[in-house]
């Protein structure tokens, strides 16, 4: 019952928003080549769904190979930055500044440095992307310690590495996770958003600006349809891991 | 051998700064072995940082701590006594069980070993229908019980105690108070308790020593001599004769600005 609550209002809200789109196209408010009806975004979908899944599984990949990468690189740096403390002094900085920048705009350099069939450079930014969240929220997390599990473990003649391994590590997933929702969208936007410059032509991004210069603009909607599923489906993914990996927190869509 | 010497110490607090604070003024305290110790006294005169002390989660300015015949720090690396706080600090992403299971899995005992043990442990502070929970699913009071399990899994020569029965119900109190008597007494276990209630304190020790604030310093170290330490103790003359003394060495202090 609390789940239909839940998951009503903001159902019945998409549908009702659907519907008035597709009216004001259908009354001829909006000229469909400027906004395509929902309709005709839908039929072009269920067409093209064959072109539109073997696009998404092929951003998928550079997404998830990217998320892996920042992410594992994001926990390494985070925890050697809270082990020294010089390290996370000089990094801060280092990291603000550089989240700060439009990474994405890495991505025609990036493309220029390797061959026209490769495609690191998409990995490469989508795993810079996630560095910057995961990090940060992971130092953060790594931190944040209770003192009287220091004491606690102080007590125990605990040795550095298992106070990481059994406090510090367990401690920080609820921010490592933070980070990781944050970053798993992050990580398909850069993945698709990278192919607008060039690189390999097989993924999402490259099939939007060849059905927008093709004026096929109903295609190209599709294919932001398929896009905003993929997000979906990364996101929700890590919703999952982050129930299976914190079993002790009961509530978690907060 | 005796479970604890304080020799002369001094704790000073911010040595050298505009906000210098001296915690502990000349301390002279000895724990025997199996005896139970209370420490007593207003806030801020300085018990629980002479437990710390035992404890050696912090150093005196001057004066010596020996636990178990060796300086306070060999004994903390080699675990020589069990410690509860005030808070329970749980691990929050450990079950019940595995929480108690902590300082035994960091001893190196096998699996089935710790499981065994920690599993006893639950079973004396009356959680062993618990062990599978997560300690955001207990009340506080099961938490605290919890905690003392965890500082009893060791079986240590030596259990360092601040304040651990303060958030508990009087019911479950008096059971506890019982309870580690009874482990005290069958594994011949030294404590140090601090406490802010007298009547506990005359309960459990063997002695009561009393503390002053601003500095702190030991005022006045009572025996406690009861014949038993069961129900019938509580309502004895003898019980009550031990209380009077404690509140009047309490307030013989000057209660300068005793909070």
């Amino acid at each position: 019952m609390k789940w239909v609550r839940n998951v009503l209002p903001p159902v019945l809200v998409g549908l009702a928003a659907i519907v008035a789109w597709e009216l004001t196209v259908k009354l001829g408010r909006i000229a469909p080549f400027i906004l395509p009806a929902p309709s005709a975004i839908w039929a072009e979908l269920v067409e093209q769904k064959q072109n539109v899944w073997e696009a998404a599984l092929a951003s998928g990949t550079n997404a998830l190979i990217g998320l892996a990468a920042g992410s594992i690189m994001g926990v390494l740096f985070a925890m050697a930055a809270s082990r020294f403390r010089p390290l996370a002094e000089i990094s801060i900085p280092f990291a603000a500044v550089i989240s700060a920048l439009p990474i994405i705009a890495l991505a025609p350099i990036l493309n220029n440095m390797f061959e026209a069939t490769s495609s690191i450079p998409r990995r490469i930014v989508a795993a810079i992307i996630v560095f910057f969240p995961v990090f940060l929220n992971t130092l953060r997390g790594l931190r944040e310690v209770n003192p009287i599990h220091q004491e606690l473990m102080h007590t125990y003649a605990a040795s550095g590495w298992t106070f990481a391994r059994k406090v510090r590590l367990p401690g920080a997933l609820p921010y490592v996770f933070t980070g990781l929702r944050q970053a798993s969208s992050l990580a398909v936007i850069a993945a698709v958003v990278a192919e607008y410059f060039g690189g390999l032509q097989d993924g999402l991004g490259s099939r939007i600006t060849s059905a927008a210069s093709f004026t096929a603009y109903p295609r190209a909607w599709a294919f932001v349809v398929g896009a905003c599923l993929l997000g979906l489906a990364f996101y929700l993914t890590t919703l999952l891991l982050e129930r299976l990996a914190m079993p002790w927190r009961t509530r978690l869509i907060a | 051998m005796t479970a604890v010497v304080v020799d002369n110490v001094t704790k000073v607090f911010n040595q050298g700064r505009s906000d210098e604070v001296t915690a502990l003024s000349d301390v002279e305290l000895t724990v025997g072995d199996g005896e139970f110790v209370s420490l007593i006294g207003p806030s801020g005169c300085g018990k629980s940082t002479l437990l710390r002390l035992i404890a050696d989660l912090i150093q005196p300015t001057t004066g010596s701590v020996t636990v178990a015949g060796k300086s306070a720090d060999r004994a903390r690396r080699d675990q020589d006594y069990g410690i509860a706080f005030q808070q329970a600090g749980l691990f929050e992403w450990r079950t019940v069980l595995r929480n108690v299971e902590l300082p035994l899995e960091l001893r190196g005992l096998k699996k089935s070993e710790r499981k065994a043990k920690a599993e006893e442990m639950l079973a004396l502070v009356g959680l062993a229908d618990f062990a599978g929970h997560y300690p955001a699913q207990l009340s506080g009071g099961m938490q605290q019980r919890v905690a003392i399990a965890r500082a009893l899994a060791v079986q240590p020569p030596l259990l360092l105690m601040d304040e651990p029965f303060g958030a508990l119900d009087e019911m479950t109190r008096e059971r506890l108070q019982t309870e580690l008597l009874g482990i005290c007494a069958k594994t011949g276990t030294s404590t140090v308790f601090v406490t802010h209630s007298i009547s506990e304190a005359v309960f459990l020790s063997t002695k009561v020593v009393v503390m002053s604030a601003r500095p702190g310093r030991i005022t006045a170290a009572i025996d406690v001599d009861l014949p038993a330490r069961d129900e019938a103790a509580r309502q004895s003359e003898k019980y009550f004769e031990h209380v009077t003394a404690v509140r009047q060495a309490l307030r013989g202090v000057p209660a300068k600005s005793a909070t």
